[in-house]
């Protein structure tokens, strides 16, 4: 499987900035897989998806595009790749329909708009203003935007902030359905729910660093305690409990404790993405205050 | 084909944002007050309506539809898109091109068919299309500048302080004849009395030539080292 980019020691500091955004950060994004690029507010992932979109063009180190410099690239980079911004971007006095055939015209491969906007249960409000739009169906419909050329590699910055579970759970699967077929996803978030369902591989980016790049599956072997957790009745009070999940079944303290005592919840307790988040990158998730 | 679809979208969108129905509704009080006008003092202020037009509304129509794009992050959509900055800027200059057109024909049918004044229309449409470039560049470069679009409407005063008044002042003759060419420095004054030639049809050729090649290196220059640089800077963080 080829490499879709291929970054090598990316440096950035913003004109107004004082350090570095980025600190000289190393991944590769193959072809086929979503990668999810992980960190607490403010650690450089936007920034980070801004270079590889070549909006930011003055940094430092290497990055590749499918063995080519993406210095050298010029405007047809742009009918392979497709980007949903951080904030949904688009005319408000223009309608749904409007803004989406505004931009498909400048595409030479075009996905089909009625399609996607029904996927993403837009099609309906097609004909009003965006600007009435509420903030879920800006999401989608930047979204689908985004997918407007059959890109050939999606860039997805925050993509389910602001979804209820119902569309968070539509766009993940459309996601996950645009990989299958082939496509290759650069995911930028602070959900850990993203990125455990989505992601085949994640780097964690820490105050312009990248401190471990890795699957979600090796990161839970790595940090992850197993454990069985029991909460039971003893004597009209609460008590709990917690195994190891090696070697449950013979663990004679557990079983005399189901058979003995009334049970109220058992879980097992892996840990979580979100506590692997924390103890990654040392930063508390703050995910409702980033909400915009 | 980018630039033309590019155009037509910013002409969509000038009139859905009513930027473009402003400048016509600006043009049609032109007109009413024309309506009540002799014809000799038409001649006289005709160029001027339409000089407000090219060299002050352009600029302002520039300034809203900058800022109102900044606002929705629309510059940043367009940047992704397999279009340059370059043809982004070339559709939006047209843009503004339209509705400096847009002036002179209205104000050039009311002078005919109110008081059946006719001049010289190729004429008066190349040194809109001069005017209209020149003060387009001047729009950006101020939009660029400030920060938001009152800030912009400050700088806006300032530059109109420095070479607008000054032009006003020469017209109404509180500065002498002898600095006519010194005057022509001015964008505004330039583009006032290529119009006001155009319009009139009684002009100095030499003085005209100046400011034609004047405004026409001066929108080259500005557009070359102030907007497509600032531009490239700024669509990317607005
Ligand atoms: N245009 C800019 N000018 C100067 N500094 C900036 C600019 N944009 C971002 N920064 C700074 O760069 C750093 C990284 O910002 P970035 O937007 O990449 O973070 P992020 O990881 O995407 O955070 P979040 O999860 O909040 O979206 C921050 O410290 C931010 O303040
Ligand atoms: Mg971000």
């Amino acid at each position: 499987m080829s490499v879709a980019f291929s970054v090598q020691d990316l440096r950035f500091k913003y004109p107004s900035a004082k350090e570095d955004t980025l600190k000289g950060i190393s991944f590769e994004v193959k072809e086929g897989e979503i990668f999810g690029l992980l960190g607490p507010s403010g650690a450089g992932k936007s920034t980070t998806q801004k270079i590889l979109i070549k909006l930011l063009e003055d940094y430092k180190g290497s990055v590749k595009y499918f063995g080519k410099d993406l210095k050298d690239l010029g405007k047809s980079y742009y009918e392979e790749i497709g980007v949903g911004f951080e904030v949904p971007v688009h005319f408000s006095k223009l309608t749904a329909l409007e803004n989406l055939k505004f931009y498909s015209g400048f595409y030479k491969s075009k996905a089909d708009i009625r399609e996607l906007m029904e996927r993403v249960g837009l099609w309906e409000y097609r004909d009003k203003k965006v600007g009435e739009f509420s903030k879920g169906m800006k999401v989608r419909l930047n979204f689908v935007r985004a997918l407007l050329n059959k890109p050939r590699v999606l860039f997805l910055d925050e993509v389910t902030n602001g979804l209820d579970p119902k569309n968070a759970r539509i766009i993940k699967d459309m996601i996950a359905e645009y990989r299958k077929d082939g496509g290759t996803v650069f995911l930028s978030t602070h959900l850990m729910n993203d990125v455990e369902q989505l992601c085949d591989r994640i780097a964690f980016c820490v105050n312009g660093s990248l401190v471990e790049v890795s699957t979600p599956r090796e990161l839970k072997l790595k940090y992850g305690k197993r454990e069985v957790k029991v909460e039971y009745n003893e004597n009209g009070n609460l008590s709990t409990a917690v195994f190891s999940l090696d070697g449950i079944g013979e663990n004679e303290e557990f079983v005399n404790l189901l058979k003995s005592k009334q049970i109220e919840t058992i879980h097992s307790g892996e840990t979580s993405m979100e506590e692997i988040f924390i103890i990654v990158t040392g930063v508390e998730l703050n995910e409702r205050t980033e909400a915009v | 084909m980018s630039v033309l679809k590019l155009f037509s979208g910013e002409i969509i969108r000038l009139v859905k944002y009513k930027i473009l129905p402003v400048g016509v509704a600006t043009t049609a009080i032109w007109v009413a007050i024309l309506y009540f006008l002799e014809p000799r003092e038409e001649l006289y202020l005709a160029p001027m309506f339409i000089f407000i037009d090219v060299g002050a509304m352009s600029i302002l129509l520039i300034g809203a539809s900058h800022f109102l794009e900044k606002q929705e992050g629309t510059i940043k959509s367009l940047m992704v898109m397999p279009v340059t900055k370059r043809e982004i800027l070339i559709s939006k200059t047209a843009a503004s091109m339209v509705l400096a057109l847009e002036s002179a024909v209205i104000t050039a049918a009311a002078l005919y068919f109110i008081h059946k004044i006719t001049l010289n229309y190729a004429l008066l449409f190349l040194f809109v299309i001069i005017a209209g470039a020149a003060h387009a560049a001047i729009g950006f470069v101020l939009s660029l500048i400030g920060r938001d679009f009152t800030s912009m409407l400050g700088i806006m005063a300032a530059y109109m302080f420095i070479f607008t008044i000054p032009s006003i002042f020469y017209s109404v003759g509180l500065i002498d004849e002898k600095y006519k060419y010194l005057m022509m420095v001015s964008p505004s004054h330039a583009s006032n009395e290529l119009i006001r030639a155009a319009v009139s049809g009684e002009y100095e050729t030499g003085l005209i030539i100046a400011g034609c090649v004047y405004l026409i290196l001066l929108a080259a220059v500005l557009f070359r080292f102030a907007v497509y640089p600032m531009f490239k800077d700024k669509a990317v963080r607005g």
